[in-house]
């Protein structure tokens, strides 16, 4: 079979983006982008010069071979197919995150902040170009489906995140990796092993087969639909039994991942307290990734965060199967067969995590970037150019505000800027931009405070580059996941699996968000 | 009780069907053709959902093992029919086909000249089974063959 489809789509998304490209980088596009920058610079003016640029040509190029060239089945023939559908939704992400978000949070801004909470509604609901990106395929997966020349390629939105979380062991420190680590491990077993037994000691209660009780608990437990997708076979689940707990586990995913933002920002939870929380009480590890993303679009603590909770839980995966292999067997009269230990493992070890760990690894060697840059910044005032340390005139603006500030530490540290006209050390840099936070000294002052701030902390080229392509690939991944969403599939939740899964998931996401606020700290 | 000699069933094991098989067996004579149909639905192809923690050998196993199931599953619906079809001296044959439950159903009974098409209602609310609904009313407008449908066990 020939899996390459001969045909003009993948060379219209090229010219697509060559025209995306061509309008930003002559200026046509300046008005528009001026309207969805609302006064502010706009954040994405140099991707929009380079990225559609480069994919619009590999796009241009394939795509007038597809469809003018001549296919033979083989390898290449399987790989040349999946083109189109990735470049299908790298242009969906382009669009989402380039001008729809952007073209949202215009409109939310211009409907004024929502009562007290002193935010705008695009923020409190998160909507932001990760979550749009996802409702997007899931938009497009159900009312136009997705087209079949696309197809192959919308499944290379698995590869696209498992290589996100790869690159993410780029940017952790050991410590980082070590206190998130052992807060994961805690929280997640502590969840991971509790949900289990609630939804096997529920199952038993409301006398639901035990093929029924083993995948529900895999699902509600671990990781949503794929320890579904692990453990169904193990407990021998039923057609119907598994489109219950598919169906249950992605209404659930999908809410949380619209909810959870919601209340991380009405709570005011810090990125860390966030991570941990969406990490634990979010059923399905995909929709983990996009709210955390949700929570901070521009930044990557949070996924950091969450995606040490995932690798986690996706580490407990096999241990759990094969609790619920041994644990089937044991119930059930008419399975002979002994469960194989070394198998399971092996067949369901997540053979990506080894790159996260390899990467890590790399990175503690200094092969990306010194040491101090693991977290994303650095602080260094030794080089610090004439032309980034303070004017005469913003000395005198900022000397005309000091009489609004305090406490002495800031009064101390501001005096120092004031002298030096540059930070001189981390502590007077931190305890500036808690002056900054406190907006004190008015709008120019603290634009000015900023300066000298980006004046001394830097971000690494190499780690600026991983964030960047990280950023892509969660964007790109979340987009094509979305688009393997159905509502047909969501459709299927009913019964007692969704009253037992109701329950377990409602207790895990209000007990982690408990314990999250009680005892995580604000800082790793 | 009418009878038929060239049958359309439409049926996939769920209570309603097998009171769909049970009238179609009664209205077919000796002699008569009894062409089952089962269809299994294109949901089942979005069932992996948005798995992506999963190595492919793990999906793998995991989709042989839901064809499988599906497949003894129809193989059981099918037997039981067969069964009985054969115990009546009725011709029977079946095919089963992916997609969506009401194109499926008209292409197949375009296919044949059949006399009726029978099937069960659809599944009351709180019962057990998949949910994947066949509206009744647009394909009784579209079907150029008579449509006889059994009401639930229940109602």
């Amino acid at each position: 079979m020939v899996y390459t489809k001969k045909g003009p789509a993948l060379f219209i998304i090229g010219v697509i983006m060559l025209a995306i490209w061509y309008l930003a980088d002559s200026g046509m596009l300046a008005g528009y982008i001026e309207h969805l920058a609302a006064g502010k610079k706009y954040k994405y003016s140099h991707e929009l010069t380079t990225i559609p640029l480069y994919f619009g040509i590999v796009a241009l190029v394939i795509g007038a071979w597809q469809w003018f060239g001549t296919h033979r089945e083989g390898h290449w023939d399987y790989y040349s197919s999946t083109i189109a559908g990735g470049m299908f939704i790298l242009l969906i992400a382009m669009l989402v995150r380039w001008f729809i978000a952007p073209e949202i949070a215009v409109i939310s801004m211009s409907m004024g902040k929502v009562g007290d909470t002193g935010k705008y509604i695009h923020k409190l609901l998160g909507l932001n170009y990760v979550v749009l990106g996802i409702v997007t395929g899931i938009i497009i997966v159900n009312v136009f489906k997705v087209p079949e020349w696309a197809q192959n390629g919308v499944r290379l939105s698995r590869l696209g995140l498992k290589t996100g979380v790869i690159l993410l062991g780029t940017l952790y420190s050991a410590a980082e990796l070590t206190n998130l680590g052992g807060l994961s491990i805690i929280m997640i077993g502590f969840f991971v092993l509790g949900s289990v037994g609630m939804t096997l000691w529920l199952g038993s209660r409301m006398k639901v087969p035990n093929s029924m009780g083993g995948v529900l608990s895999a699902g509600m437990g671990v990781c949503g639909v794929s320890a579904t997708v692990a453990a169904a076979p193990v407990v021998q689940a039923k057609s119907v039994e598994i489109a219950y707990t598919i169906g249950t586990i992605l209404i659930w995913g999908v809410g949380c991942m619209f909810i959870f933002p919601i209340i991380g920002n009405l709570f005011g939870m810090s990125y860390v307290q966030f991570g941990a929380w969406a990490g634990t009480g979010i059923l399905n590890s995909a929709q983990v990734a996009g709210a955390a993303l949700a929570y901070q679009p521009d930044g990557i603590e949070t996924l950091k965060v969450a995606e040490i909770f995932n690798i986690t839980r996706v580490l407990v995966l096999p241990i759990i199967v094969l609790w619920l292999a041994v644990w089937y067997v044991k119930r059930e009269e008419s399975v002979t067969e002994s469960v194989n230990v070394g198998q399971v493992i092996f067949a369901k070890f997540p053979v990506f995590v080894l790159g996260f760990i390899l990467m890590f690894a790399l990175s503690t060697t200094g092969i990306f970037a010194p040491a101090q840059h693991y977290k994303g910044k650095y602080f260094d005032n030794t080089n610090v150019p004439a032309s980034k340390m303070l004017t005469d005139e913003e000395v005198s603006i900022l000397r005309a505000n000091a009489g609004k500030v305090q406490r002495a530490d800031r009064k101390a540290a501001l005096e120092r800027l004031l002298e030096g006209r540059k930070i001189a050390s981390r502590e007077d840099d931190a305890t500036l931009r808690g002056l900054i936070n406190a907006k004190v000294m008015g709008k120019e002052s603290g634009k000015i405070l900023k300066k000298a701030h980006k004046a001394v902390r830097h971000t690494a080229k190499k780690i600026k580059a991983f964030r960047q392509w990280i950023t892509w690939l969660f964007a790109f991944g979340l987009v094509g996941l979305g688009m393997q969403i159905t509502v047909s599939s969501m459709k299927q939740a009913g019964g007692q699996p969704a009253i037992i899964g109701g329950i377990v998931g409602l207790t895990k996401a209000v007990l982690s968000l408990i314990v999250v606020i009680m005892l995580v700290s604000e800082t790793v | 009780m009418m009878s038929a000699n060239n049958v359309l069933l439409a049926s996939h094991g769920t209570e309603g069907a097998v009171a769909a098989e049970n009238v179609a067996l009664q209205m077919c004579g000796k002699g008569a053709r009894l062409h089952q149909l089962i269809v299994v639905p294109t949901l089942w192809q979005g069932m992996t959902g948005d798995d992506w923690l999963n190595n492919g050998s793990t999906r793998d196993t995991f989709r042989r093992y839901l064809e499988s199931e599906i497949g003894r599953e129809i193989d059981e619906y099918c037997q039981r029919v067969s069964d009985e079809a054969e115990q009546n001296e009725i011709e029977y044959s079946r095919v089963i086909i992916v997609g969506e439950p009401e194109a499926c159903l008209l292409e197949v009974s375009q296919n044949d000249d059949f006399d009726l098409v029978i099937m069960g209602s659809p599944r009351p609310r709180g019962k057990k089974g998949l949910r994947s609904r066949m509206p009744t009313e647009p394909l009784a407008r579209s079907l150029r063959i008579p449509l006889l449908i059994v009401p639930y066990p229940d109602e």
